[in-house]
């Protein structure tokens, strides 16, 4: 980082371009985040979880076989305690559940990361566009988020998932639609500071159109906060979707974690005590969400100024 | 008529829905004081998923087999809902049961072998021309408010359904043929046909109070769950009634047949069968239902359990896959959306050719069923059909892609069968979320279907009727409960069974309507005698199974359990080795034995508190250290 701001000093200003001092700024900025996020070591902890198991996740055709679903091809007897081939035992299929919780992780990553981005990407167009447009419109569109803010999520969730089909996307967008509110109130919020500040006015009087405003001043400026929101959107997401999924509402042919809860449950291994069918799928789900919960924090931490001061 | 236990529509669909489960806590409230809410939220939300699960232990109140009053008490966990309390109107398997306990039915069957007996009829007899029946109605049946038991009740009972004011609900297959019910002296009970009609001996209409009923305003609204005691006749009397929680019954100290030996009979509801093992381990209940049948699972940690016995028995029903062969009203107007490649009677056996039955039974059901043939179950012999040698469409993957090449649906550049109007073999098949079974099956139904080259959606509803009367759906698993009189399981795939307008819910199991089919089902109710009825069922079923619209999968066993040291003994049917829960007659809890030992009952269900308690306290300590960590980071800000 050092050489990169010596680089930037020691050429002359006027030899580079507009793009590349873009570049430069946006690269220094990007280092600057690093070291204040390597400062949080929850946060550093969080992202190596993170890392690990995206990378599990990512990897698992090869980590534990393409065919780790297969019902027919299911290589135990069914409902095996934990032994050397099948370190945490195998399902009612036969199949080895911990094949099943690594597979298991690509879709409770997909689905908590997917429902989350929808949750933040709702949530910000309704916040920005409510707090920059005022008027009967602010009135109308945030009694409609208190009105979701005030409906239990779940219960919305299960509504709206069980009248769709059961599919992957019936959960992201379940998830996704009902998520919102916390996210549009922030941002709106966030949007009534950015626009009282002079410069919107200058960009009003230059001609800047609402568009304009909204996109090019408002949108960078919430940028930090909606990332943060993010972050913390997915653990709620991913446990979201667990209890989705673990309801029976998730689609019945494809392996998630809370669909591992809901097939253990199903078979009976509640009352038959078989604790390596149910612990590693929530123990799996708690560490993600708590890993997600600590970059979050850290990455609100650093991107927060407010949140520095008093600190 | 206790068939009506549909597998499919309201039946099973009944139990499960949706369960209140653990759910995250919200991301709402300030935003700065998220972040020890959301972080204990996350490790709450997890450990529900996980120690919640492993106790779920109900908080219901102990119940002890002796109460302080020295009443026996029998509770059985059910996971049906009781659909109504009418007999006009009862459907379910536990509605029937509990009219099987609280009323009389004209004839009974034989717990050995489910021939007809006598029960509020005690003799009957076809008159030379086989249009006219006399029953001899017994002269020792009161009803308990006292009344005696006549056979005007029975001919107000037949003539209500016949009326068909909304009466006619549940038991209309067996009055459409009645031209004339009457009771000329309160002993006799005469029934005129139309035509002749083989189940004259087993109709299982609950005879009904006529000096009770006919006061009631509109028998087709009419639930029968106000007034308890519900007066009745049969070994049980109705006495109080909860939706959702529980049906109590008392013993009829005056039942002709000897009153039973329990005083007080319990049907519990526990949506979660799991939840039901676990009082049953804990001694809350007497009694688990084997419907649905306990898991594999559940069955083999209740073996280990003292004071358990664990009921094994052949069961009444069939799993099967129906497919729809194009859904239609009475009139021929055609509906719904089927895959018109099912039409082709080549692509259904193909179908069936590449689902290997034996892996079902042996995977799925982990022995606990009995390989699917014929349509009715081994366990009633008498009409029991299986196909021959070069009938059978036994697993054949290769001779199945031989058909599908032969009826023009040949592979395409990525292995997927394609039709000549360009449409892929891509099936729906319709599946009852409540049933883990199902969501089982389907997986292995898609794998051995996708390496055909047919795609496969699995479709799980906790409401599976509506698709299914709207014909919206390409294949079904589907079941049903048979009786030992199999006329109405094969009255469902008549073409009279079939809707009057599109959508509506009718008779029809899967809008099955072929003439040969119908002129057996005619020939068979018309036919007197017994071993020639047989035969023409068996015909039936040879017909059905060649058709490829019903694919019997399996009949599963009845896997139920119940505590040794409150009930003492009971009587499975047949009485050799069978189910004990939703028998066609009433033999189970009539002829239940209390324990005279109280046992114990703190031994069961503490694997899972221990799970639990260990699952919690591993995450408590992660959560903690995560804590702690925290703290120490922002040791430095805090002052």
């Amino acid at each position: 980082m050092t050489s990169d701001t010596a680089a930037t000093a020691a050429t002359p200003a006027a030899a580079k371009s507009p793009r590349a001092l873009a570049r430069a700024r946006r690269r220094h900025s990007a280092v600057r985040f690093w070291r204040a996020y390597r400062t949080h070591k929850a946060g550093l902890i969080g992202l190596g979880t993170l890392v690990v198991i995206a990378l599990a996740a990512l990897f698992a055709p090869l980590l534990v076989g393409a065919d780790a679903q297969s019902v027919t091809d299911a290589p135990g007897e069914a409902m095996r305690a934990p032994t050397g081939e099948f370190p945490l035992g195998t399902d009612q299929f036969g199949r080895d559940l911990l094949a099943l919780l690594v597979w298991g992780a690509r879709i409770s990553l997909t689905v908590g990361l997917l429902a989350a981005f929808l949750s933040v990407a709702i949530g910000t167009v309704v916040g920005i566009t409510a707090g920059h447009f005022r008027g009967w419109y602010a009135t109308v569109i945030m009694r409609v988020t208190d009105w979701f803010l005030v409906m239990p999520t779940l219960v919305l969730a299960i509504a709206l998932a069980s009248v769709m089909d059961r599919s992957l996307w019936t959960i992201v967008v379940a998830i996704g639609v009902t998520t919102w509110p916390t996210t549009a109130r922030l941002v709106r919020a966030q949007t009534l500071a950015v626009e009282s500040r002079p410069y919107i006015e200058r960009a009003q009087a230059l001609g800047g159109g609402h568009g304009h405003i909204m996109t090019r001043h408002v949108l960078p400026n919430v940028m930090p906060l909606v990332l943060a929101q993010t972050t913390l959107v997915i653990s709620s997401a991913i446990l979201t979707e667990a209890t989705l999924a673990f309801l029976g509402l998730g689609d019945p042919t494809v392996v998630s974690w809370g669909g591992l809860l809901q097939d253990a449950r199903e078979a009976g291994a509640v009352s038959a005590g078989d604790w390596w069918y149910l612990a590693p799928p929530g123990i799996a789900i708690a560490v993600v969400a708590l890993a997600f919960t600590l970059c979050g924090r850290a990455v609100e931490s650093v991107l927060n100024p407010r949140l520095g001061v008093t600190r | 008529m206790d068939t009506q236990d549909q597998h499919g529509r309201t039946s099973t669909s009944s139990h499960g829905g949706a369960r209140p489960g653990p759910g995250p806590r919200g991301t709402r409230g300030t935003r700065r004081g998220r972040s020890p809410l959301l972080l204990a939220g996350g490790a709450l939300a997890a450990l529900g998923l996980t120690a919640g699960l492993a106790t779920p232990l109900n908080p219901a109140p102990r119940q002890a087999e002796a109460k302080a009053d020295g009443k026996k008490t029998l509770t059985v966990a059910v996971a049906q809902s009781v659909d109504s309390l009418s007999p006009f109107l009862a459907q379910r398997l536990l509605s029937t049961s509990i009219h099987r306990l609280t009323y009389e039915y004209l004839t009974n069957y034989d717990v050995k072998d489910a021939r007809a007996i006598p029960g509020f009829a005690t003799k009957w007899e076809p008159s030379a021309d086989k249009l006219t029946w006399t029953y001899t109605i017994r002269s020792n049946s009161t009803w308990s408010d006292g009344k005696k038991a006549t056979a005007e009740d029975a001919a107000w009972t037949f003539n209500k359904i016949m009326s068909k004011e909304g009466t006619a609900t549940s038991n209309s297959n067996f009055v459409t043929n009645f031209r004339k019910v009457t009771a000329p002296s309160p002993t006799k009970l005469v029934i005129e046909l139309k035509k002749p009609q083989s189940t004259m001996a087993a109709l299982d209409v609950p005879i009904v109070p006529k000096h009770v009923w006919e006061k009631v305003d509109d028998i087709a609204k009419f639930n029968n769950d106000k007034d308890f005691p519900v007066v009745g006749n049969g070994p049980f009397v109705l006495t109080d009634f909860k939706v959702d929680q529980y049906v109590k019954l008392k013993a009829n100290k005056k039942f002709w047949r000897g009153a039973p030996k329990f005083d007080e009979l319990v049907f519990k509801t526990y949506k979660d069968q799991d939840a039901a093992v676990a009082a049953l381990k804990k001694g809350e209940v007497s009694f688990v239902a084997g419907q649905p049948a306990l898991t594999p699972a559940q069955a083999n940690g209740l073996k280990g359990e003292p004071d358990v016995k664990v009921n094994n028995g052949p069961g009444r029903r069939f799993f099967a896959i129906a497919t729809n062969p194009g859904a239609r009203t009475l009139d021929g107007k055609k509906f719904g959306d089927g895959h018109p490649a099912l039409l082709d009677k080549r692509v259904r056996q193909a179908l069936f050719l590449s689902v290997d039955r034996g892996t079902i039974v042996d995977k799925v059901f982990q022995g606990n069923a009995v390989e699917g043939a014929g349509y009715i179950p081994p366990r009633f012999s008498d009409y029991a059909w299986k196909p021959s040698a070069e009938q059978e469409l036994t697993y054949d993957p290769k001779r199945a892609a031989k058909l599908l090449d032969d009826a023009g649906y040949e592979k395409n550049g990525d292995g997927k069968r394609v039709g000549k109007d360009g449409r892929p073999l891509d099936f729906r098949i319709l599946c009852h979320a409540t049933d883990p079974n199902d969501k089982a099956v389907g997986k292995y139904l898609k794998e051995w279907w996708g390496d055909l080259g047919i795609g496969l959606k699995v479709n799980c509803l906790d409401d599976v009727s509506v698709p299914w009367y709207a014909g919206e759906y390409d294949l079904a698993f589907d079941g049903w409960s048979v009786n030992p009189d199999p006329d109405f399981v094969l009255g469902i795939h008549t073409c009279a069974a079939l809707p009057e307008k599109a959508k509506e819910s009718a008779a029809t199991d899967n809008f099955i309507c072929d003439k040969k089919y119908d002129e057996l089902y005619e020939k068979q109710l018309a036919e007197y005698d017994p071993d020639k009825r047989a035969a023409i069922v068996k015909q039936m079923q040879s017909w059905l199974y060649d058709s490829g619209y019903m694919n019997v999968i399996a009949y599963p066993n009845a896997v139920e359990a119940y505590r040794t040291d409150q009930i003492a003994s009971l009587t499975t049917m047949p009485s050799a080795a069978g189910n004990i829960y939703g028998q066609d007659g009433y033999w189970s809890w009539w002829s239940a034995t209390p324990a005279s030992g109280k046992g114990n009952s703190d031994g069961g269900g503490s694997t899972g508190v221990i799970i639990g308690i260990a699952v919690a306290a591993a995450v408590l300590a992660g959560a903690g250290a995560l804590v702690v960590l925290r703290r120490r980071a922002t040791a430095d800000d805090r002052e």
